[in-house]
């Protein structure tokens, strides 16, 4: 290991790797193109890119918008199994900590697919093993008959623990939604475990993941108060993720507030607002947007019992991600560059779904536009 | 005892005029049941069509939220979103009784749920999932919503008919065919008062003529 300050050259070389299949990546003009096609040209154009394999891999069982989710479902997955393998060290701990999200997915689908004897086939096209439970295991799990074998059989994963602690019958009413809960909450307790502080970029990285948390939390918290029955503070608790710049206590107050200038000068308080009123300004392109003006239209939203506007989560997202990947360019030997490109990469796999699916339901492209990350 | 059977004597009479009465008590009762049925029938065909009108609408506006989330998570997301669910909806069947006729009273029954009856957890799916799940708890109330209108209707339509047939039997048929008979019966009746008569005053004749002679 190297002495504290200097960067390994295995990182070096590990982050210019990344730097150079983030280049690899699509750009805008190229989304400008497939966005004029119609799906079977997109199919054979992907053909010609890095998607071709899985393209033909997949063809004999798929077709459509649902050929183009799956190839580009399977891509992300040995792409991000690829990035596990050739980071190294702390980079790679911290890589796999990061893609535990689509374990968690993964084995949440097994579990409930289980419960409900959804046939094994349907449940394997579900999974996009991109994390650390790989392949093989995932077709382990999916050979169990009940939820007590799959458990067993996870006792080596990173969050067993938290399986292990809230599992408890198989098939309990409403079970499944808690553990979920808790296992993203544990998820982000560990990306933001304190044993990573060291690291090169890491403090960047926390800050860039505490800002997502605050996002995460505001959106659930919205989503919350516009469900038709109120709930109490137990159920916000349990709902947010603890480890943001803004405290859950903050959250339960806001819960509660019902009145214009109080909302509004609450939420003028929180860091979101001024990225809020950033996305705002680029999705309406109004340069007057002020951070008073994201606030009330925050508390339109939240008078009127309504869920936050998809166009607006997508412009934040676009915000965040041109966010990490300054920061990245900044540190350009940490774990920033592996985050952005992986960050990229998702997005390159959503957005190309996001053009497919709206194609197939004959979305204007203005409208499929909209729902692009870049 | 059929129209034909009944003789021609005071009893049969009676017996005409009271079936007469029924009937047409029958047809005035008949009658008025078929304009409530009508009048019904206007007021739920009216409903039915707005209800369709609004299960179109709910059905696009589904199938938009349907494509929106398939564009920000995937089929597979929708689909792992679906997995989640732990009590399918479903309806209870009851009826009530409008003008003697049962029409079904659908109650849907674990169709809007609440996001913890959904069985998704919040962390693991965004707002979108949220909208799609309402789209379609909504275009199902709407479904259960037509579909007790339109079977009311089916059934309203049936009973019409069997009732329009009775009313035109009772109209058409056994009235005047009642009628007939209380004519047939009346006339009879004056037939054989009128050959009685003739018959007292034969006799009556025949003994002044025996009288007479010595």
């Amino acid at each position: 290991m190297p002495p504290k300050g200097l960067i390994s050259p295995s990182c070096i070389y590990a982050c210019t790797r990344f730097r150079v299949r983030r280049t690899t990546l699509l750009p805008r003009d190229e989304y400008l193109r497939i966005m004029r096609m119609s799906i079977p040209e997109v199919v054979a154009h992907l053909g010609q890119r890095e998607y071709g394999q899985e393209l033909m891999d997949l063809a004999h069982d798929f077709a459509g918008a649902q050929l183009i989710e799956e190839a580009v479902n399977r891509n992300l997955a040995q792409s991000f199994q690829h990035a596990i393998a050739i980071a190294p060290g702390d980079l790679q701990t911290l890589t796999g900590e990061y893609l535990n999200r689509w374990d968690i997915a993964n084995i949440m689908a097994i579990l409930r697919g289980t419960v409900h004897d959804i046939p094994r086939q349907q449940i394997r096209d579900l999974l996009i093993p991109a994390g650390e439970v790989d392949s093989a295991l995932l077709d382990r799990l999916l050979g169990f008959t009940t939820c007590n074998e799959v458990v067993e059989a996870l006792q080596g994963w990173r969050l067993y623990p938290v399986l292990a602690e809230y599992y408890r019958t198989c098939g309990e009413q409403g079970i499944f939604a808690r553990i979920e809960n808790e296992l993203y909450r544990q998820y982000y307790a560990g990306l933001l475990n304190p044993g990573t502080f060291g690291c090169s970029g890491c403090q960047e990285l926390i800050a860039y993941l505490r800002f997502e948390i605050d996002i995460t939390n505001m959106r659930n918290l919205i989503r919350l108060h516009c469900a038709e029955e109120a709930c109490d503070l137990t159920v916000i608790d349990q709902t947010m993720i603890p480890g943001g710049r803004i405290p859950i206590a903050f959250f339960q107050r806001l819960y509660g507030i019902e009145t214009e200038g109080e909302f509004v000068n609450a939420f003028l308080q929180t860091d979101i607002v001024p990225v809020l009123a950033q996305a705002m300004r680029e999705l309406r392109q109004d340069p007057g947007f002020s951070s008073v003006d994201a606030a009330e239209l925050v508390w339109q939203r939240w008078h009127q019992h309504r869920r936050p506007i998809h166009e607006v989560e997508i412009a934040v997202t676009r915000i965040r991600l041109h966010h990490l990947e300054s920061l990245s360019r900044r540190h350009p030997f940490s774990v920033l560059p592996v985050l952005a490109y992986l960050e990229r990469k998702k997005y390159e796999v959503f957005n190309l779904r996001a053009i497919a699916r709206g194609k197939a339901f004959d979305l204007p492209p203005e409208r499929i536009w909209q729902y692009i990350v870049l | 005892m059929p129209v034909d059977d009944i003789k021609p004597t005071r009893s049969g009479l009676l017996l005409a005029r009271r079936r007469m009465a029924l009937a047409e008590r029958i047809h005035r009762l008949l009658a008025m049941k078929l304009d409530g049925m009508m009048l019904e029938l206007i007021r739920l065909t009216e409903q039915a069509a707005r209800e369709r009108r609004e299960l179109d609408e709910k059905y696009a506006g589904a199938q938009e939220m349907m494509a929106v989330a398939a564009m920000m998570e995937g089929a597979t997301g929708v689909l792992l979103a679906a997995l989640s669910v732990e009590t399918s909806p479903t309806y209870t069947t009851e009826y009530k009784n409008v003008f003697g006729v049962r029409l079904p009273d659908l109650e849907p029954v674990m169709v809007k749920k609440t996001l913890a009856q959904r069985g998704y957890g919040i962390l693991g799916t965004s707002s979108v999932i949220d909208d799609a799940a309402d789209a379609y708890e909504d275009l199902l109330m709407a479904i259960i919503t037509s579909a007790e209108l339109e079977g009311g209707i089916k059934r309203l339509l049936d009973d019409i008919e069997r009732t329009r047939r009775r009313v035109n039997a009772l109209e058409f048929k056994v009235i005047p065919d009642l009628t007939e008979t209380l004519r047939f019966i009346v006339n009879q009746r004056d037939e054989m008062e009128r050959q009685e008569r003739t018959r007292l005053r034969r006799i009556k004749k025949i003994k002044a003529k025996r009288a007479g002679s010595p």
